[in-house]
């Protein structure tokens, strides 16, 4: 049994505050690469206030929203491919789970909006421990999510913590004039077990 | 040429107090509701049916038409489209035939094509996206006469009467719909 079921090595997951989190994720959605990454919309820049009335309608009782945070210098376990950072002052992303309870099944969904954490680790930290949330806690049996075919370092994250491809929609997406996959990956309770 | 019309069938507007009514008798059916909805089957009170099939009209991007029959005027399912983004042209449908006395007449293979017409040439769909359970047989049956390819399998996203059934996801693009021109030609 792990001793905080919401820390991980790199980062924990934090209750979304809508103050602090409304300046990240107008920060975010200035990058339009990060946009196209996370979703289907159009990237479009919003204003903090946007994100803050977001916040205020949102209320679904089965989404188990959390932010993503760096641990503080001190509490992160020691990788050299990572400096400790000085105490945090903002997430560095989002990861949440809409669960579907009749069927014990749950949407994933991630993203890591400060570039600087690219590719760093962060987003693979964060995703091994909102799953070990969906099946530990929440005692899920299995997990789902969708990604754009394209985006390679999101791919690499899924099948790491253990995601198969389930199924590939032929060009649902457009951008620059090209079709692009959307990929339906999957993660049964069953293997998640056996590769923990 | 009427767009929202077929030989049997028609797809016609929403009648809100009728169709929530409808509706309601259809959902007490466990068996239609297992194969349309992800949700537990329930019985439905008018207030709840109303909001639901009121609920998504005001969204730009939710077409809901009810399935008319041609011959006697009778409701006999519906039809909604959703364009999941616009930009990419994906929309998804879902369809269903309400009363087991008119399954398996072709209602619901007419209403299909009407609707995929509509998607591809009213809303310029550059695919259109569905789920549908694996153990309704005859609507995977019916998508893949219409021309639908089998994209995905999501393993045991669906637990109902005590075991895991697969959710799967078929797609029609429109070089494919178009390539398949009996499915034009016979509505």
């Amino acid at each position: 049994m792990s001793a905080d079921l919401l820390r991980g090595a790199l980062v924990r997951l934090a209750a979304p505050d809508p103050e602090t989190d409304a300046e990240a994720f107008a920060r975010w959605s200035r990058d339009s690469e990060y946009a196209r990454l996370q979703d289907s919309d159009p990237a479009r820049p919003r204003p903090a206030q946007y994100y803050r009335d977001q916040a205020a309608e949102a209320v679904e009782p089965d989404a188990y929203a959390f932010r993503i945070w760096r641990l503080a210098e001190g509490h992160a376990a020691q990788s050299a491919s990572v400096k400790p950072t000085a105490e945090p002052s903002a997430p560095i992303g989002h990861v949440s789970l809409w669960v579907v309870w009749p069927h014990r099944d749950a949407w994933l969904g991630i993203g890591i909006g400060a570039r600087e954490c690219w590719g760093q680790g962060y987003g693979t930290d964060a995703l091994r421990v909102a799953v070990r949330y969906a099946f530990d806690e929440l005692g899920l049996w299995r997990v789902s999510l969708s990604v754009l075919g394209t985006n390679a370092r999101a791919l690499r994250a899924y099948a790491k913590a253990g995601f198969v491809e389930e199924g590939r929609a032929r060009g649902q997406n457009c951008y620059d004039g090209a079709r692009v996959d959307e990929v339906f990956m999957g993660l049964l309770r069953a293997d998640w077990e056996r590769g923990r | 040429m009427n767009w929202l019309r077929g030989e049997r069938v028609e797809l016609a507007a929403l009648d809100l107090e009728a169709d929530t009514r409808r509706y309601t008798a259809w959902a007490r059916d466990s068996e239609y509701w297992r194969l349309v909805d992800t949700r537990p089957a329930r019985a439905w009170t008018t207030a709840q049916a109303r909001t639901e099939l009121d609920d998504g009209l005001p969204q730009a991007s939710a077409l809901l038409f009810m399935i008319q029959a041609l011959a006697d005027g009778r409701r006999v399912g519906f039809v909604d489209m959703a364009a999941g983004a616009w930009t990419p042209g994906d929309v998804w449908l879902g369809i269903g035939i309400g009363a087991r006395a008119d399954w398996g007449r072709g209602y619901g293979a007419e209403a299909l094509r009407l609707a995929l017409r509509y998607a591809f040439d009213e809303l310029d769909a550059s695919r259109v996206s569905l789920t549908v359970f694996e153990y309704n047989p005859r609507a995977i049956r019916v998508y893949e006469k219409a021309g639908f390819a089998h994209e995905g399998r999501e393993r045991g996203r669906l637990n109902r009467a005590g075991r895991r059934w697969d959710m799967l996801y078929l797609g029609l693009r429109r070089d494919e719909w178009q390539a398949n021109g009996a499915a034009r030609a016979t509505s």
